[in-house]
């Protein structure tokens, strides 16, 4: 069941279309990537997820709700850590969760194992009582997801979470969202420009382009959609034999991603895998072979070439 | 469509699930309740960040001073002119701390990303800007009348003299004078986009209303024959003037010049006081109403 439904979502600012007749739906439960190149959008659909604006066309639903006429009940189910999001440096952790918890109208009865819940959930237990100024950047975002944790959403919406994390900072947030995907029915959504978090945190994805939706689906999907299917990856007893295999490889329909001597690489359908492995096999000695899918990186690649090719650079 | 139409919403309706409690299905009480709650948040960050103890400080030396120094020049009989003295005091130094404590409220929170983690919450924007405006008056008004308090005792001890009545007159009329300039302050501070035009904004307007204002308003009774209505509008239309015109109703002494001119104009008390009042009111509405259309 969609929890989160776009249907022909527009938005403009003055000339400018931030977002043009998007639709994609979001499935309860799932963990949701939003990817695009910077100013493709993704900021712009959080903020009409969350009630800070409304579409100019369009119906947006979330968690049932309309957008355009929720207002602020949207964020009562919705936690939602903003990109920028900060907190005073001269509170403790614990404060600053005690003050959300104050504003979403928790009661008394249930406040303090809330803030010790959450503040457990994000790692922040220890270091709660001290002045958020001396909080690296990772544990600030940690604690901006403790307060979108605090109401115990249905849905959360993670803007650029690890954007200027360490690496450190990064895993440990990841830790964090693999954790609650895991032992959660929460929805995650996540936009990021960042192609490996959402590799490894996602399991279904948006590809927006300059305020479209160019492509969505599970990474399999995509992969086979957009990345050509499989990359297998041969390596040669003689180095010499490599214009032999990548001729082999054309002629049974793979298309050849890097050829180095003694190393080929190429791209080919699911079905035309084994085909193409058993010709070269016949054709050349093989050492070794390798199957991967060919990843989100390849996917995004294709999926803004083909739509540069179609409408032209932005 | 602006964010303001978006934040606006419907009905609120009775949901206790998971522990959210909204009250009513009207939700005004939640409002209410997230005003007060944020008013607490930014009383005490003003005290944590020292604004509430250097601000009180601040009033206190001048007053103090004021008072002591004033006190031994005109003796006992003199109470109207300390008054008068302290009035002029709060006229140019309650304005300028209103608005230097107001001037950072949204811009400042915007620039260091808390704007965006109050707006991540179930609340109005507008609930934000009140609530902002509520902690911080609190701080101010206490400042306030902590420290013009202090020059009050200093009166009663040393001086051996206090009219009651007038100097809390003055005293909740410096309140109101200072909370004017905070509602001025946050309304700058909601319309500018970075905190360095808010503070170049406010800077203006102090130096426009407390020093340039009464020149060109001398200027123009003295170039004009102006029939007295004019003269009440242009008291009315500056906060400063509406409190030194109140300040010197109490007293039988004007301090001569421009204020003398001012004090004849014959405005009733409660038409001063509604004045600050909605001195007070009208910028932060429209703040209010501003910062519905913020880029968060």
């Amino acid at each position: 069941m969609a929890i989160v439904r776009a249907e022909g979502v527009t938005k403009q600012y003055g000339d400018v279309t931030a977002l043009d007749e998007l639709t994609l739906s979001v499935e309860e439960g799932d963990t949701f990537g939003l990817l695009g190149t910077n100013g493709a959008g993704k900021t712009t659909l959080f903020k009409l997820l969350v009630g800070h604006i409304r579409p100019d066309a369009g119906r947006l639903e979330v968690d049932g709700m309309d957008v355009s006429t929720a207002g602020v009940r949207i964020r009562e189910s919705v936690g939602y850590l903003p990109e920028r999001g900060g907190f005073p440096g001269s509170l403790t952790g614990r404060e600053v969760v005690r003050f959300h918890a104050r504003m979403r109208g928790i009661r008394k009865t249930d406040r303090r194992d809330r803030i010790d819940d959450v503040l457990e959930t994000v790692g922040l237990a220890d270091a709660s009582d001290r002045r958020v100024a001396g909080y690296s950047n990772g544990m600030n975002r940690r604690l901006g997801l403790a307060t979108a944790l605090l109401a115990r959403p249905r849905i959360l919406l993670l803007d650029e979470p690890t954007a200027g994390l360490d690496p450190r900072g990064v895993s440990s947030f990841h830790r964090i969202v693999r954790t609650l995907n895991e032992e959660t029915d929460l929805t995650l959504v996540l936009s990021s420009h960042v192609l490996a978090e959402v590799e490894k945190l996602c399991d279904s994805v948006a590809i927006v382009h300059d305020g479209r939706l160019r492509a969505t689906g599970t990474l399999s999907e995509l992969n086979q959609r957009y990345g050509g299917g499989l990359l297998v990856t041969v390596r040669l007893d003689r180095p010499e034999e490599t214009d032999a295999a990548v001729a082999t490889a054309g002629e049974h329909g793979g298309r050849v991603d890097s050829a180095t001597r003694g190393v080929v690489t190429v791209a080919c359908r699911f079905d035309e895998a084994f085909t193409v492995l058993a010709a070269l096999r016949e054709e050349v000695d093989l050492v070794g072979f390798e199957v991967q899918e060919p990843g989100l990186e390849r996917v995004f690649e294709e999926v803004i070439d083909d739509a540069t090719a179609t409408e032209g650079p932005a | 469509m602006s964010a303001d139409s978006a934040e606006s919403g419907g009905g609120h309706p009775t949901n206790v699930e998971a522990g959210v409690d909204t009250k009513t299905e009207s939700g005004r009480w939640t409002v209410i309740e997230q005003t007060a709650v944020l008013a607490r948040h930014e009383f005490r960050l003003s005290v944590r960040n020292a604004w509430a103890f250097a601000l009180t400080g601040l009033f206190a030396l001048f007053a103090v001073l004021l008072s002591l120094f004033s006190g031994a020049r005109v003796g006992p009989s003199g109470f109207d002119a300390i008054v008068v003295s302290l009035a002029s005091l709060a006229t140019y130094l309650l304005p300028l701390a209103g608005l230097v404590f107001g001037y950072d409220t949204i811009v400042g929170a915007d620039e260091d990303g808390h704007l965006d983690s109050l707006f991540a919450l179930p609340v109005a924007r507008s609930t934000v800007v009140f609530g902002k405006y509520v902690g911080r008056a609190f701080t101010l008004g206490a400042a306030t009348v902590i420290g013009f308090g202090a020059a009050g005792v200093v009166l009663l001890l040393y001086v051996g003299l206090l009219d009651w009545p007038i100097f809390t007159g003055f005293v909740v009329m410096s309140v109101g004078l200072a909370l004017t300039f905070l509602a001025v302050g946050v309304l700058i501070s909601t319309l500018a986009e970075e905190k360095t035009h808010a503070l170049g904004l406010v800077l203006l307007v102090w130096v426009s209303y407390v020093l340039v204002y009464d020149l060109i308003a001398l200027g123009m009774i003295a170039t004009f024959d102006l029939p007295p209505a004019v003269l009440s509008l242009l008291v009315l239309a500056n906060p400063a003037d509406v409190f030194r015109v109140f300040v010197l109703s109490g007293v039988d002494t004007t301090g001569g010049g421009f204020a003398a001119v001012y004090a004849g104009t014959g405005l009733s008390v409660p038409l001063l006081v509604v004045t600050l009042v909605l001195w007070n009111v009208v910028p932060v509405l429209l703040a209010a109403r501003a910062v519905r259309r913020r880029s968060v």
